[in-house]
């Protein structure tokens, strides 16, 4: 089944998916440089904006390439790549393989259990259970900016935006919520209060965000400001380091 | 005024190519399984995904509604169709989104930042799409490497690397604003463990409740 599921047209057909979505990322890429040229953005701005987000994916990319590879010994080589490459993100296909292949009838995800059948059901809803994104995205996006664009133009009274500081609070929430789960887990982790669970996060996240302090210091108070590009992969990557060192 | 024109003949298009391309992709995505069914020989079996989608689905549809709502203006027009095609949001396009902005110093809203955003959304994808192409291609001499136990741990770590660098970078904007969550948070986390498996959930109230306290510090001070 496997061998199947390896074969040349199932990559075939998977690569010409990928292709198209590689395509119309180019599209969107040259319009936005053009655009930004046209209404006078300083392009070594705009180059800095491509390196920094270049730099800063290629390390979460390795770690989707690695979701490849967890998933590739039940589904294939072909059908993860497509799906990590394009539209999910690991925890979601696994957790939505597990449950289809748990209606089809398969005790675990596990190669040697697949059939054909239940290949094309997992791949199938897989699919289905986060195209959302895809469909309001094609229904909503423009009216919804619009809106927002609306609003925006009846505050806008020379001050500005709550926008901005609400974007920076969401983040802070956003990660203070990772740390927090962090933290709970090493003192909760394996019962309340035991402070028996995993170091590891905490650790790692601690080292890492030291290293961007390094970063922002050296980018800030001693004018290295193409370091900047580096530093949040830099400090992942000495974060990541940690890890294998404890 | 002919920066005007030129933008909203540029918004205009972002739209008409995004509607199109985000349609395409789904046509595709959803057309491959039975593609590929037609190839092995069975169809899939609609009542089991039925059964399926009301199981795990459902989450998933309402977290993309909460997504394509709080995301769709921190991306813009470009932005939010490539990223709600290419996917991986709040692990890797958003944050990626916000340094690019970061660095070019852009604000939310404006042009400027409609540009930087789609131009870091895509460059992210590409790279992701490249890098597990040629991964792809290297898988069976690689595979022993990425695989090898010593490096397991790094690769396990890679969100908790990705949000101590960012906690850095935004709690240093106001500290005390910071502490709030964070407090708030892990003392959840500690006496509710249970919940450490629906992180990703928790963020909306822990962001509501940041961006609640934001705009008391912003009435007061104009700024954080």
């Amino acid at each position: 089944m496997i061998s199947q599921l390896n074969s040349p047209s199932i990559y075939l057909i998977c690569g010409i998916i990928i292709a198209f979505v590689a395509a119309v990322c180019v599209v969107f890429m040259v319009r936005a440089y053009r655009a930004g040229i046209a209404i006078g953005m300083d392009p070594a701005k705009l180059k800095r904006a491509l390196t920094s987000s270049v730099t800063f994916s290629i390390l979460p990319s390795i770690g989707i390439l690695l979701g490849v590879i967890a998933l590739s010994g039940s589904l294939g080589t072909p059908w993860p790549w497509l799906r990590l490459s394009v539209i999910g993100a690991l925890h979601y296909e696994t957790q939505v393989a597990q449950a289809a292949a748990e209606q089809v009838g398969l005790s675990s995800l596990s190669a040697s259990a697949m059939t054909p059948r239940a290949f094309a059901t997992i791949a199938f809803l897989m699919s289905v259970c986060i195209m959302w994104g895809m469909i309001l995205s094609i229904l909503f996006n423009k009216a919804y900016l619009k809106k927002l664009g609306g609003q925006k133009t009846k505050e806008s009274s020379g001050k500005p935006g709550f926008g901005d500081s609400a974007m920076v609070a969401m983040f802070i929430g956003l990660v203070s919520t990772y740390i927090g789960s962090y933290i709970g887990g090493f003192v909760s982790g394996q019962g309340v209060l035991t402070f028996r669970g995993d170091l590891t996060p905490i650790i790692v996240a601690a080292v890492s965000a030291l290293v961007m302090a390094c970063f922002i210091y050296l980018s800030e108070k001693k004018h290295l400001v193409w370091l900047e590009s580096f530093s949040i992969a830099g400090s992942m990557l000495v974060g990541m380091l940690a890890a294998i060192l404890i | 005024m002919q920066d005007k024109t030129v933008l909203d003949t540029y918004n205009q298009k972002t739209h008409v190519i995004g509607r199109i391309a985000s349609a395409i992709t789904l046509i595709m995505l959803v057309g491959a399984p039975f593609l590929i069914g037609s190839i092995l020989g069975a169809m899939p079996d609609l009542g089991a995904a039925a059964k399926g989608f009301l199981s795990v689905g459902l989450i998933w549809t309402i977290s993309s509604v909460v997504e394509f709502l709080v995301y769709t203006p921190m991306l813009g027009a470009g932005g939010g169709y490539l990223a709600f095609i290419t996917g991986n949001l709040i692990n890797m396009k958003i944050p990626c989104a916000m340094n690019a902005r970061e660095i070019a110093g852009t604000q939310s809203g404006t042009t400027e930042n409609e540009i930087i955003s789609t131009l870091s959304i895509a460059a992210s994808s590409l790279t992701t799409i490249i890098v597990l192409a040629l991964g792809v291609l290297l898988l069976v001499p690689l595979q022993p490497i990425l695989q090898s136990e010593t490096l397991q741990p790094a690769f396990a770590n890679v969100v908790p690397a990705l949000f101590g660098a960012m906690a850095y970078q935004y709690f240093r904007k106001n500290i005390k604003l910071a502490c709030v969550p964070l407090v708030m948070m892990t003392l959840l986390f500690v006496f509710v463990p249970s919940l450490i498996s629906s992180t990703s959930m928790m963020i909306i109230p822990s962001g509501a409740i940041t961006i609640g306290l934001a705009y008391l510090i912003f009435r007061k001070k104009g700024s954080l």
